[in-house]
């Protein structure tokens, strides 16, 4: 019995002396964990980290995000509307009609993009150029949003629609097919989850149809993304037009979509109450109510293809 | 006073590194992806042959576009949420790193990618000259092993297992 009592306190100190060696030889590395947690603190303080990610693609819906295009990266982009939901079962509820844009954008720099596309919707050429003013970084540069400049040409070549639209007997000159929009995108990543943007825009059209109508729209845009899974979120979008600046007949455009990603594509697939895919369009000239049920669904593909392969790429 | 002088440790050896490399390569049946770091951050303490390696994710340049590194960062490695990737343990060989010569040992320790520890021992090649460590390694690293699964979709693209390439030169701190 007493025997038994001596070999248990044994091994008890044992156990403890096996407790202290653990602990110490935890404790030397964890010592030497933290230094170096120290040292790459320092060191990232010295370095600017550039947020990622923003947003999945370089358009939210229907509008751009602050995203660019990367340097030598082509991102060709196809986006479909169907017809309106209350088309009805003869339409089969807007699948029958479609407005389309095809275009292209194209990172000159990381910061700088150019771009250009047409639509079927009043027979629509655009082109654009993008910049990325600032970048929402960590580190030894905090700048905690993004803000990109965009200025966009559009020119509508429809001129029986022009001529209906603008209430004008003779046809438009070319500087009467063209408008303008210009953008101030300003967006924050909060989380890897979740992006908000503000978007103040003017849009100019150079014909409008009787003096009393502005040519000049202001409005403000809103949009955010939220990620649900690793490859797919949700993104919302708004356009709120500044009272007094608006045309007559004329909505906010709201949208609301899925996206998802696979490999080099973007899939974003909404409902919207804008046929149109160019700023005049959405923003400015929306006919489309959501409550009259003039609601389309549609859908962006973007894929990039990678043209000039980034400097750094080399090892 | 015997007690303190026995506790007293004793003058530190510490070799520390803020530029090592680190490469590695993803040898699918489609598709072939290397990316590369210089910003390995590593300590090593001659006294106890223990050490402790950690890269920053987001310094991983190359891949086959900027998409890919992007996705890398967001879908892959999540490094918003997980920064950092380290290596911390000791050298399982008695030897002594002071003395200028060749060796190969063995590394014991936490590997930790995506925030999944995995116990690893890691073979690597070290020269010590004129006081000054360079450290050598190949190794593996398993995908399915840090719980970073592979799309069906890129299953031809991307390997499970991904060679990776260790380079550092260290010096007296």
């Amino acid at each position: 019995m007493k025997n038994n009592n001596i070999m248990r306190t044994k091994i008890k100190l044992l156990v403890l002396c096996f407790f202290c060696f653990l602990f110490k030889g935890i404790g030397q590395n964890t010592n030497l964990d933290s230094l170096l947690d120290v040292q790459m603190k320092a060191k990232n303080q010295n370095t600017t980290q550039h947020t990622e990610a923003t947003f999945k693609t370089s358009r939210l819906i229907d509008g751009h995000t602050v995203e660019t295009t990367q340097a030598g990266v082509l991102d060709l982009k196809v986006s479909h509307r169907f017809g309106q939901l209350n088309d009805g079962f003869y339409n089969m509820f807007g699948f029958d009609v479609a407005s389309m844009r095809i275009g292209v954008d194209y990172g000159i720099t990381n910061r700088f993009t150019i771009g250009g596309g047409r639509s079927t919707f009043e027979k629509q050429y655009d082109g654009f150029l993008k910049y990325r003013l600032l970048w929402q970084s960590e580190g030894k540069k905090n700048v905690p949003v993004s803000v990109t400049l965009l200025s966009s040409v559009m020119l509508e070549t429809d001129t029986l629609a022009l001529k209906t639209e603008k209430k004008i007997s003779v046809s438009p000159s070319f500087a009467n097919k063209l408008s303008y929009a210009y953008q101030v995108l300003i967006a924050r990543k909060f989380n890897s989850n979740f992006s908000l943007q503000l978007a103040p825009t003017l849009i100019h059209e150079n014909i409008v149809d009787s003096s009393f109508n502005p040519n000049d729209i202001f409005a403000l845009g809103f949009g955010a993304r939220l990620k649900l899974t690793q490859r797919s979120g949700i993104n919302i979008e708004y356009y709120y037009q500044i009272p007094g600046t608006k045309l007559p007949g004329t909505y906010n455009t709201f949208s609301i979509g899925y996206e998802i990603e696979t490999g080099g594509h973007v899939f974003q697939l909404h409902f919207t109450n804008s046929t149109g895919m160019t700023e005049r369009t959405f923003i400015a000239e929306n006919k489309g109510r959501w409550n009259k049920g003039d609601i389309h669904f549609g859908f962006n593909i973007s894929r990039v293809f990678t043209i000039k392969k980034p400097k750094d790429l080399k090892m | 006073m015997i007690a303190v002088l026995g506790f007293k440790e004793q003058p530190s050896k510490l070799y520390q590194t803020t530029s090592g490399k680190i490469s590695f390569k993803s040898d699918a049946p489609l598709e072939v992806i290397r990316a590369s770091s210089n910003d390995l951050n590593g300590l090593l303490d001659l006294n106890k042959n223990n050490f402790s390696f950690k890269i920053d994710i987001h310094s991983f340049q190359g891949f086959n576009s900027p998409l890919q590194k992007e996705h890398f960062n967001e879908n892959y490695m999540e490094s918003d949420k997980y920064p950092t990737a380290s290596f911390s343990g000791k050298i399982i060989e008695d030897v002594d790193l002071s003395v200028d010569g060749t060796y190969n040992v063995r590394a014991k320790g936490t590997l930790i990618i995506h925030n999944v520890p995995q116990e690893r021992i890691i073979q690597s090649d070290v020269t010590v000259k004129k006081n000054i460590i360079t450290i050598h390694s190949n190794f593996t690293v398993l995908l399915s092993d840090h719980n970073i699964p592979i799309p069906q979709v890129v299953n031809q693209k991307l390997a499970n297992e991904i060679k990776v390439e260790m380079t550092a030169t260290l010096e007296p701190r």
